[in-house]
């Protein structure tokens, strides 16, 4: 015999990020879920971000890590909380792992909080954490096809970075045929060229966020 | 590896509804999962087959479809089916558009005998 189910089998986890949504709506709190490979240069950007921002608003962040809290260590001295999420070799973040730790914040006193996913490219741009949107970072030294091969990310994202744009004359990374390729897959999306470590494009990047912020 | 918790959830499901429709055992599960998901399917079987191993499940043949993605244009209203993953609608050139079809990853059925 057959049984009819038709059901979503993410469920689970969309109910629980519709939850997380819900909160952070009524706390008035968004969220950036932060997407890119290993190494492309979430903490980095980060770190940048408080840096700059903190004095206005407040923020926290959330550092999905498979086992360590290296990249929450980098981020302690600037004051703002931080939680860690190990994932214990899980290669992304989920809803549950979200909704477990956000009651460590003073959601009353925060307008944004910033979610540093596992790295990589597929697994954690299909899973919903109940953010506000995704950012994807991708950087000059993985190569210019990311859009085409990852194109769930790159059409989910409202926002692309390409970071260490300073590198960008030691490899191959042709912009034109990045342009072409991600304007195939979501020519929509915005795209700011940064360099995080040479402070390139930063201000268009602050002043973006800024206004999702302020205007949330 | 996404394709781990996603048969994780199923497993968890088929299991579910196993218990609440007294089925000794699952002899097949239908499933649809949209191209956008990139489910590699033989990966696919693999952690399922690997995590259904002594539940109800363990000999149910795993039915899986792809969808393809399909996606409305906002300016022309037209819909369009894409093989290719190119984002830009064939009758009217805009990108702007909706997707329709591509995301899914649905549990449709499954199928078994009655303690
Ligand atoms: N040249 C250059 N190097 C950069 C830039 N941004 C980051 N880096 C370097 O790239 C390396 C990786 O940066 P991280 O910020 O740790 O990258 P991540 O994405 O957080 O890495 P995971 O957390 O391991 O996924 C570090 O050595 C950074 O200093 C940049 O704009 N230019
Ligand atoms: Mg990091
Ligand atoms: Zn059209």
């Amino acid at each position: 015999m057959e049984i009819k189910i038709m059901k979503n089998v993410l469920d689970r986890n969309k109910n629980k990020a519709n939850e997380v949504r819900n909160l952070l709506k009524e706390k008035n709190v968004l969220m950036v879920n932060m997407i890119s490979s290993p190494g492309a240069g979430k903490t980095t950007l980060l770190e940048k971000t408080l840096e700059n921002l903190k004095d206005k608003f407040r923020i926290g962040v959330i550092e999905g890590d498979i086992t360590t809290d290296r990249d929450a260590q980098r981020l302690k001295g600037h004051g703002v909380p931080i939680v860690v999420i190990n994932t214990e070799g899980g290669c992304h973040l989920d809803s549950h792992s979200i909704s477990k730790v956000l009651p460590e914040f003073d959601l009353e006193n925060m307008d944004v909080i910033f979610v540093e996913n596992v790295g990589n490219l597929v697994c954690p741009s299909h899973f919903d954490l109940g953010e506000t949107f995704k950012l994807a970072l991708v950087s000059t030294t993985e190569g210019d096809d990311k859009p085409i091969k990852y194109p769930m990310l790159f059409r989910e994202a409202k926002i692309i970075l390409l970071n260490k744009i300073d590198l960008i004359e030691y490899t191959n990374f042709n912009k034109a045929s990045f342009h072409v390729d991600l304007n195939n897959v979501n020519g929509k999306v915005p795209l700011m060229e940064i360099s995080c470590t040479r402070n390139i494009g930063m201000d268009k990047w602050y002043n973006w966020i800024s206004k999702q912020i302020s205007s949330k | 590896m996404h394709e781990l918790k996603i048969a994780e959830e199923l497993i968890g499901i088929i299991t579910e509804v196993a218990k609440s429709e007294n089925l000794k055992k699952v002899t097949k599960v239908n499933i649809q999962f949209g191209k956008m998901i990139m489910i590699v399917p033989d990966v696919f079987r693999f952690v399922f087959e690997g995590g259904v191993k002594g539940t109800v499940a363990k000999s149910a043949k795993l039915n899986l479809e792809i969808l393809p993605v399909k996606f409305a244009c906002n300016k022309c209203k037209e819909e369009t089916e894409i093989d290719d993953l190119l984002f830009v609608c064939p009758y009217c050139g805009s990108n702007d558009l909706d997707l329709t079809q591509g995301r899914e990853t649905i549990i449709e059925s499954i199928e078994g005998e009655k303690c």
